[in-house]
């Protein structure tokens, strides 16, 4: 770490000794996180291409973590950038400050004197609940913040803390960052729609492709939507602490232009327990709503709180926090312009008074105190965003109604709110936890709803009807917006190596690509981008069936047997129906997919009858299989798996990306999942 | 079923048909049904419940549709507030394991309330069951499908220990009582492990 002692003191007898007893390492005065990360700080190269990038006025926290020596406490820090103290953001172009700045600093640290979060033994804070320190660090650590900082000089920045300690000596580090200014060359695109396959690799696109269009003599027969779009990159999709990246990092990349740990949500980790005080980036809603008054619409096939969803909008350094993650999406809206807001999720909606008196509704509601956030003075007046309260006895749906969503809680009400008009905002919750699948929806659209029956939930739209709804909503906006638009399951039913029900959920995401394809032709000023937060399941396809449907019924055991490989495959041939899906996937001479990230499981080629249990569905049908690995297990041809657990796991490869309309041609070449932010952007801010 | 699936799903019902039920089958004969006691086990032929016991399947718990704004109690579960039922589901691994009771679950369920609570994904339709003058002791956990007979209670009561609160409760027969706590402890875990790879 690149710090500095910028004075030295004697240090005292009681000091030395506590010195001597603890180690002297363990308690020697450091910096020991400087935020936003940087090379410099951690290993003292100040030259990138590994380092923090904000565009010019993009806010985004600093933070660092200083550890006085044995017996000193911090008594006052500020940050300095390029030598000079930082000061509150330029009042250049719409950040209007309206707090003094002294009330964006805060500190983090626990008492010294409470036993239960510093061990009397060994000093070190204890993480224990209800402390505010992660486990390990020295009990006099503190966590010092300046929020909401930004910067409109374009370049490389150094960024100093300095903090003095009680004994008036100083203790100081040095990371840097770089401000970038929007590139040249862009068109100006008003309107951006991010369309994110979860887990979508270029094997899910293929297969969907073979499925749906079909292929002879070597040649597709026709191509998705998504592969008409003109320009394509290779995208790199790792997160801040792992080549292999979970949702949250995947989806927020995009959208912050920096790398986040797994599982956190706009912001860059820290060393405080509160999971909703992290440093935070402003997400290109927030930046594009400042600056230009958009409107964001996020609509999902999962679960609202999920990590792609939540990824656009909130922030939180764990992403299971559905309480808090909904009422931050209502809450802020004035920062991130939420227009639209689709999907599932209405377990945390729905108020639960459980944590203060009962009798508790018997309405399903998941809301918890535990889950939910109240932040502190520094974020509320830096930011200017809402407190929040530990209210799981909230009625969310009547509160988005009272800030003016129209609320759709199945297709019918979906259709019925528009019906005197495109509403303004509108609120879909479809489903209690993440919405059903493409398969097993167009199961009940042609006759048979066994499936989103015993989900409770038997009128879902299709994502291209959301799609179709949001675009409606969002576009009443002159100034523009920004959508993101999940097909959530193609990586929940990869996860379960459930071929069947993600190849579909492809083809329903391709299908809503195309209903936005058709409104960027008529609003050229559209930036459309295809693209996914990571792959999953290291699928691939191997070939196909030289075996018949009944065959394969017959004998679903038949395991290596029946995969033709090479030219024995052939070209499988999938009869498509009136509804744009395929009449069966189990045809004669089916497509075979493997997967090379996958645990154990019981592979049979042919469609399961029920969806295998989701772990983040909370309402399924008993006839669900818990996981693979029971999955057909008394029929089945055992694959022995190579990850632990019950599910394949994502995997670190590239990824495509597609792009079409205003400024599509800046997409080309490798490139780093936090690219995609600054061009995104430059095309936003075009003239 | 039609269309897609559907002529799939005809196609193949009477495959899962057969493999669901041995797969259930064999979760509940599988390693430890020797534990189970007798009147919890789940035979192949559950037969008819005793005399003036109703069953009640999780699935009847709740309206469905599900309501615009949630879930609401059904008409068989509020008819049978206060008389005895019986209900087949898997006994949730807790962790710490818990005392006095324990949640019976449409599906195997592990959760740990020592975790952060994040996320839970438990069904809404687990029912708390509460053991019969044993409010301090520990309950074994039971592998695969059991079956349980009690007086069926339905209203919200918070745990104190846990805060979980539950709408649905079954105070269980002093027989059944007796015979799970007089089963061996530490049988296996479900097959159900959510929190190692869930998707994310």
């Amino acid at each position: 770490m690149h710090q500095s002692r910028l004075f030295r003191r004697s240090l005292s007898c009681a000091v030395l000794a506590a010195l001597s007893l603890a180690g002297a390492d363990a308690f020697a005065a450091k910096v020991s996180r400087l935020t936003p990360p940087s090379e410099l700080f951690a290993s003292g190269n100040a030259k990138g291409p590994v380092i923090s990038r904000f565009m010019q006025g993009q806010r985004f926290d600093l933070q660092a973590t200083v550890q006085p020596d044995a017996g000193l406490t911090i008594t006052d820090f500020y940050f300095s950038v390029d030598g000079t103290t930082t000061s509150p953001a330029s009042l250049d172009g719409n950040f209007q400050l309206t707090y003094p700045f002294a009330n964006r600093l805060g500190r983090v640290d626990e008492s010294a004197s409470d036993a239960t979060c510093v061990d009397a033994t060994s000093g070190k804070t204890t993480g224990k609940s209800g402390c505010k320190l992660a486990a390990g660090l020295p009990g006099n650590t503190v966590v010092v913040s300046q929020r909401a900082y930004a910067n409109y000089s374009a370049g490389v920045h150094t960024l100093k803390i300095i903090a003095t300690q009680s004994d008036g000596s100083k203790i100081s580090a040095e990371g840097n960052f770089e401000i970038v200014a929007p590139e040249s060359g862009y068109t100006k695109a008003k309107n951006v729609i991010i369309f994110l396959g979860d887990g979508m690799g270029a094997t899910h696109r293929t297969a969907a492709r073979i499925m749906a269009k079909g292929y002879a003599q070597g040649k597709a027969k026709a191509p998705l939507t998504m592969d008409t779009f003109p320009y394509t990159s290779m995208v790199m999709t790792s997160s801040l602490n792992s080549i292999v990246t979970d949702s949250a990092p995947g989806m927020q990349n995009y959208v912050t232009g920096n790398k986040a740990n797994n599982n956190e949500e706009g912001v860059f980790p820290d060393d405080t327990l509160d999971a909703f005080d992290n440093p935070r980036v402003e997400y290109l809603s927030e930046y594009l709503h400042n600056l230009q008054g958009k409107s964001l619409g996020v609509v999902t096939t999962a679960d609202v709180f999920d990590a792609t969803p939540a990824s656009t909008a909130i922030h939180t350094s764990a992403r299971g926090n559905g309480t808090g993650i909904v009422d931050q999406f209502l809450d802020d809206r004035a920062q991130t312009g939420l227009t639209v807001l689709m999907g599932g999720g209405r377990k945390w909606f729905l108020p639960n008074p459980s944590n203060s008196v009962s009798p508790q509704p018997v309405n399903g509601s998941q809301r918890r105190k535990a889950n939910d956030y109240v932040l502190s003075d520094d974020i509320v007046n830096g930011w200017g965003v809402a407190r929040g309260k530990l209210d799981p006895e909230r009625d969310v749906i009547a509160d988005f109604q009272s800030a003016g969503y129209a609320y759709a809680p199945n297709n019918a009400g979906l259709n019925a709110a528009f019906k005197n008009g495109v509403p303004n905002k509108l609120l879909g919750l479809f489903a209690y936890s993440n919405m059903n699948v493409a398969y097993d929806k167009i199961a009940g659209r042609r006759g048979d709803s066994t499936v989103v029956d015993a989900f409770g939930f038997p009128d879902q739209p299709l994502l291209e009807e959301m799609t179709d709804k949001a675009l409606q909503v969002l576009s009443k906006n002159k100034d523009g917006f920004v959508a993101m638009i999940e097909g959530a399951s193609i990586d929940k039913q990869a996860h379960l190596m459930d071929t069947d029900r993600w190849i579909l959920d492809v083809i329903e995401f391709d299908r809503a690509i195309a209903v936005a394809k058709a409104f960027a032709a008529k609003n050229p000023d559209t930036l459309i981008i295809v693209t996914a937060d990571h792959e999953c399941s290291g699928a691939a396809i191997l070939g196909a069936a030289t075996a018949s449907a009944a065959e394969l019924q017959a004998k679903p055991n038949s395991g290596t047997g029946i995969v033709g490989v090479y030219e024995a495959a052939k070209f499988p041939k999938y009869k498509i129906a009136a509804d744009g899906f395929p009449q069966s996937t189990l045809i004669d001479n089916k497509m075979l997919i493997g997967y090379g990230a996958n645990a154990d499981r019981y592979e049979t080629w042919l469609p399961n009858l029920y969806p295998t249990l989701d772990t983040q569905q909370p309402f399924p049908p008993s006839q669900s299989p818990p996981s693979p690995s029971t999955r057909n297990k008394d029929i089945g041809y055992f694959v022995s798996g190579q990850v632990p657990g019950d599910q394949a796991v994502h995997t670190a490869t590239d990824i495509p990306l597609s792009a079409y309309g205003a400024s599509a041609a800046q997409f080309h070449g490798v490139i780093d999942n936090t690219d995609v932010f600054f061009k995104l952007a430059s095309a936003a801010m075009a003239q | 079923m039609n269309g897609v699936v559907g002529t799939i799903a005809k196609a193949i019902v009477c495959v899962c048909a057969v493999f669901s039920a041995p797969l259930h089958a064999a979760q509940a004969a599988g390693t430890g049904t020797q534990r189970v006691p007798n009147l919890l086990a789940v035979r192949k032929d559950l037969g008819p419940p005793p005399k003036g016991v109703a069953d009640l399947k999780f699935h009847d718990i709740f309206k469905t549709p599900v309501g615009d704004k949630g879930l609401e109690a059904s008409a068989t579960l509020l008819a049978l507030d206060g008389k005895r039922v019986r209900m087949v589901g898997y006994m949730v691994h807790q962790q710490p394991a818990p005392s006095g009771a324990f949640l019976l679950s449409p599906l195997p369920a592990e959760i740990s309330d020592e975790d952060e609570p994040l996320a839970d994904d438990l069904p809404p339709s687990v029912v708390s069951v509460e053991l019969a003058d044993a409010a301090n002791r520990s309950v074994p956990l039971l592998p695969g499908l059991i079956k349980i007979t009690g007086v069926l209670h339905v209203g919200a009561k918070a745990d104190a220990a846990s805060g979980r609160v539950s709408s649905v409760r079954i105070a269980l027969d002093a027989p059944v009582s007796k015979a799970l706590l007089g089963a061996a402890p530490a049988a296996p875990k479900p097959a159900s492990k959510p929190a190692a790879t869930a998707a994310r």
